[in-house]
């Protein structure tokens, strides 16, 4: 990684302005993998599964990813763009559901076969969905916190995006468990907007407000980054915070004990999962409709195999997840 | 600043150069790249494609032409866009015609016009501060009307107007140029149009022959946002949901698109039809880019290349034109 | 045109300038008076502290441009070069284990963006606005591709002391934006340079005609307004402790805000870098206050949106009042 980084340096004098095309050439078929932002590793991860198991199946990836983050207007235009180059199998994620659906429908019905990954993405013919069950991993993550605090505590939630569909079932996931726990006491909830900043002032102005804080969840592994980074600052050091998602970095601060645990939402998976899925289904295989990875959560007992870089990790088969 | 040189004098080559932007000899040579490179590229499809992506960027570009003309700016045209989805959809949901929905989307539009054109005008505010806090309003209120989230679920009247065609040519294309051939005549054939292109070159003096000059000015604030207002329409019906912040960043990319066609910001001078070569421009880019795949991150470093390709490109045709003189 | 507020040379116990500080300061007094009616807590030490560091992050961010107002100019550039700058000094830290090197790079890249800005404004007489915008989706989109989709983390400890430590008793960026604070200020209003960045921002060929070397005044400006990006690039990094290509670029509009929520007018040829502390407590302020009030974050913007306005309204005002302003 390091060295890739440096070489990186060196080229970026070297051919800056010229136009490399970063698409490989294979013989097998063409696919569309659409992410959302260049920011979040979570995406870097589903990239890198989706071009783990393509070169493993001899097909070729073409990566769309919009140039402002999570930008709706231009996911649009990159989902009417592809219409136009007609690849074989296209891999799906919203950055709205409701506003990118009529387009989708419309590339459906011209054809298109479309895998809908990561996030849900409303109700079209997609040929299946493959992700996590948001809710669940919501529920489990606060469930683990709960029970470490002894079902008693003042606890804070960093939510995520409001009106994403990630966003809003992990809180929703959340609320229900702190429901199971009469003793848990929810002080506040505001929006991070999965991000690191904004985890970090949030949690700056939580922490002046409330004297006691026994516990963070928070909705993504960036915001839960940058809370713990405040609560450092602030020297509150007997605070449990636990996140969703799982990039390499916060996996370090699971080992270095900062970070008590994470649901795992792994993006790396769920690329390779969906890959195949959609490879398969355009091969001529039936495809299920819906698979489901289930999420572990991730603390300092079992860590290691998500320290692993994602290039050096292997590619689950869908086989694994397929209910039998 | 140099002194400008009208470009009328010139002749043979010196004015062909002269009648071509940057923007335009950036778009033939696009054209003809990504031609090269993935013929289908101008495929009807994508022709289409361009076409419609161009003319929602166009509804901003447009009026926005018109406010830079005045020596002004508006940052809150993004969130306007917003803020106009969201009160359509939220007016078609409690059960109003679309008419009305329209009509209060449009009004909601006009007065948030207003402001900004009494501001500028009268209180002589400068338009970024202005349009910058404008937006800040703006925003908000779409956020608190929708608590953050999409609106959906509204009549499907709107996404089957932005999906007709008329003569084979989808609706939004033809809006775009109704809307430019509307504005054309406005600008260069009507008394109104001469006060608007003075009041960015010389407002102190259109006062002194006695035109009400902060009027004009303040009609072009409440005009332009009003056409903002009525193309948030045409994206709700894009997305068939309206989103309080789909337009943020808009803004800029309509503002680049005026200045790569040539419009300046000082003194009033530009055109109109640069606006239209400067919105082609921008979006034959990111969708040939796409077209051809390119790297995303690339992507990004190309947008900011071209633009200043564009205008270095008109910076030495007018060096040029002027040497030639 | 008005007359610039510096040219004033009417005898007056209050300069315009003075009196549109103190307005803000009895501002910011005002409200944190309000809330800490509201809610004791707010005017604990610990509390104003973080505000201020919060603050001090935003105005870092700020100074330079302010400079760059002043002077008539404009960079849109900021965030994104804050961007590049904190992803590349991450990068050196990370590979040479020495945080040195990772200042020098932040301050080296920061600088050489801003003089690229500047070359471009002058050489090539691109009109500022386009220039940096241009700027800011180049250096936006080194980063991402520097970066490929990953973040670097975990920097060492003698290098976060900027973001986190102390320094009897006050969180280091505080100190830092001190320092910033007295170093433009003393370069506004104690040197040449200082004096002619606001004879440019006022009347150019004014300037340019009286002997200023414009060009090369204006290129500095840049310069500084860069550096001061990849100053605050460093305490984002050892803030934050980890770089991701997203941090810069929400910065850019609350930065212009804090300038021009200061009080350091588009026009150019006014203003100072105090306002612009002024300004980004404001806009810090009222966050934490909103916050505190429990008020939902989806009124954020309409509140940052009617400060603004409500700053040059009273700016304004505040003008009219006096006899002999137009």
């Amino acid at each position: 990684m390091r060295t890739t980084r440096s070489i990186r340096c060196v080229l970026a004098a070297v051919i800056c302005g010229t136009l490399s095309s970063s698409a490989a050439r294979a013989d097998g078929e063409t696919i569309a993998a659409f992410t959302k932002n260049q920011v979040d590793p979570h995406f870097e991860g589903v990239r890198a599964g989706v071009a783990q198991m393509a070169e493993k199946m001899r097909a070729t990836v073409k990566y769309y990813t919009p140039t402002k983050p999570n930008n709706i207007t231009e996911g649009m235009s990159q989902l009417e763009d592809v219409g136009v180059t007609k690849p074989n199998l296209m891999l799906f994620m919203p950055i709205d559901a409701k506003a990118q659906l009529p387009t989708i429908k419309r590339l459906i019905e011209s054809g298109l076969p479309i895998i809908n990954y990561n996030d849900r993405g409303g109700d079209a013919p997609y040929l299946s969905f493959v992700g996590q069950d948001d809710y669940k991993l919501g529920y489990d993550i606060a469930k683990t916190l709960f029970d470490h605090l002894g079902g008693k505590g003042n606890v804070v939630i960093l939510e995520g995006v409001k009106g994403s569909t990630t966003g809003d079932e992990r809180k929703r996931g959340f609320d229900a468990a702190a429901k199971d726990y009469p003793n848990i006491k929810i002080l506040a909830s505001q929006p991070t907007n999965f991000q690191r900043l904004l985890g970090m002032q949030t949690m700056e102005n939580l922490i002046q407000q409330f004297s006691t804080i026994d516990g963070v969840i928070a909705a993504a592994d960036a915001s839960a980054l940058g809370a713990i980074e405040a609560l450092n600052a602030a020297g509150r050091k007997n605070v449990a915070v636990v996140s969703i998602n799982g990039v390499p970095e916060a996996v370090e601060a699971v080992k270095a004990g900062s970070l008590l645990a994470i649901a795992e939402f792994d993006g790396f998976k769920i690329g390779c999962v969906a890959t195949a899925v959609g490879l398969n289904a355009i091969r001529g295989q039936s495809a299920p409709k819906q698979v489901t990875i289930p999420g572990a959560i991730i603390t300092k007992a079992n860590y290691a195999p998500w320290l692993v870089p994602y290039k050096n990790r292997t590619c689950p088969t869908p086989d694994a997840y397929i209910a039998k | 600043m140099s002194a400008s040189v009208p470009l009328q004098r010139k002749s043979g080559i010196a004015q062909l150069l002269g009648a071509i932007p940057g923007a335009g000899l950036l778009l033939i040579l696009m054209l003809a790249l990504f031609t090269l490179v993935n013929p289908r590229f101008v495929s009807q499809t994508n022709l289409v494609n361009v076409g419609l992506q161009t003319s929602l960027l166009l509804m901003i570009a447009l009026p926005m032409t018109l406010i830079i003309l005045t020596e002004g700016l508006d940052l809150s045209a993004g969130a306007l866009l917003g803020l106009s989805g969201v009160i359509v959809a939220e007016a078609l949901l409690a059960g109003w015609g679309v008419f009305a929905a329209c009509a209060a989307a449009f009004a909601v539009s006009a007065v948030f016009g207003a402001l900004n054109g009494i501001l500028i005008a009268y209180l002589a505010l400068p338009a970024f501060v202005v349009t910058l806090g404008t937006m800040g309003l703006m925003q908000g209120i779409a956020l608190v009307l929708t608590n953050g989230d999409p609106v959906g679920g509204f009549t499907p009247a709107i996404e089957t107007f932005y999906r007709s065609q008329l003569w084979f040519v989808p609706l939004p294309i033809v809006i775009a140029v109704a809307l430019y051939a509307a504005l054309w005549l406005l600008l260069y054939r009507t008394r109104l149009g001469n006060y608007v292109i003075a009041i960015g070159g010389n407002k102190d003096a259109l006062r002194l022959a006695g035109i009400r000059a902060n009027l004009v000015h303040l009609a072009v604030y409440v005009l332009g946002s009003a056409i903002i207002g009525l193309s948030a329409v045409l994206l709700i019906g894009r997305t068939n949901s309206a989103h309080p912040t789909v337009g943020i960043g808009m803004e800029f990319e309509a503002i680049a698109a005026v200045v790569l066609g040539g419009t300046s910001f000082e003194k009033g001078q530009g055109w109109l039809f640069g606006a239209v070569l400067g919105a082609l421009a921008i979006t034959v880019l990111r969708n040939g880019l796409n077209i051809l795949s390119i790297d995303s991150s690339l992507q990004v470093v190309c947008i900011g290349l071209l633009l200043i390709l564009a205008l270095l490109i008109d910076q030495a045709r007018k060096q040029f034109v002027r040497r030639a003189a | 045109m008005t007359v610039p507020a510096t040219l004033d040379i009417r005898p007056s116990s209050l300069s315009p300038d003075a009196a549109a500080l103190l307005g803000r300061l009895v501002l910011i007094v005002l409200i944190a008076g309000a809330l800490t009616a509201v809610d004791p807590g707010f005017a604990s030490v610990s509390n104003l502290l973080n505000m201020l560091r919060q603050a001090s992050l935003l105005f870092l961010v700020a100074s330079g441009l302010t400079l760059v107002i002043i002077g008539g100019g404009l960079d849109l550039s900021v965030g994104a070069n804050l961007t590049l700058s904190a992803c590349l000094a991450a990068a050196a830290i990370k590979t040479t284990g020495n945080p040195w090197y990772g200042v020098a790079v932040a301050i080296g890249a920061g600088t050489l963006i801003g003089f690229a800005n500047g070359l471009m404004i002058n050489r090539l007489r691109l009109p500022p606005f386009l220039a940096t915008f241009g700027m800011l989706w180049v250096a936006q989109g080194i980063a991402y591709w520097f970066m490929a989709g990953q973040t670097i983390y975990g920097m060492p400890m003698s290098f976060r002391y900027f973001g986190t430590g102390f320094f009897l008793g006050v969180p280091l960026p505080i100190w830092i934006t001190l320092v910033v604070c007295l170093a433009c200020s003393t370069l506004l209003h104690r040197t040449t340079f200082g004096r002619e960045a606001y004879f440019m921002g006022a009347n150019q060929t004014a300037a340019l005609l009286s002997g200023v070397p414009v060009e090369r005044r204006r290129l500095l400006l840049y310069v500084l307004s860069g550096l001061t990006a990849g100053i605050a690039a460093l305490v984002y990094l050892a803030r934050l402790n980890a770089a991701e290509p997203g941090i810069g670029e929400p910065l850019l509009l609350p930065a212009i805000a804090a300038v021009l929520v200061g009080g350091t007018s588009l026009f150019g040829g006014s203003g100072n870098i105090v306002g612009t502390v002024l300004g980004a407590i404001l806009l810090t302020i009222i966050v934490n206050g909103l916050n505190l009030l429990n008020v939902a974050a989806t009124w954020h913007p309409f509140v940052n949106g009617a400060v603004v306005l409500i700053a040059i309204l009273a700016d304004l005002a505040l003008s009219r009042r006096r006899p002999g302003s137009s």
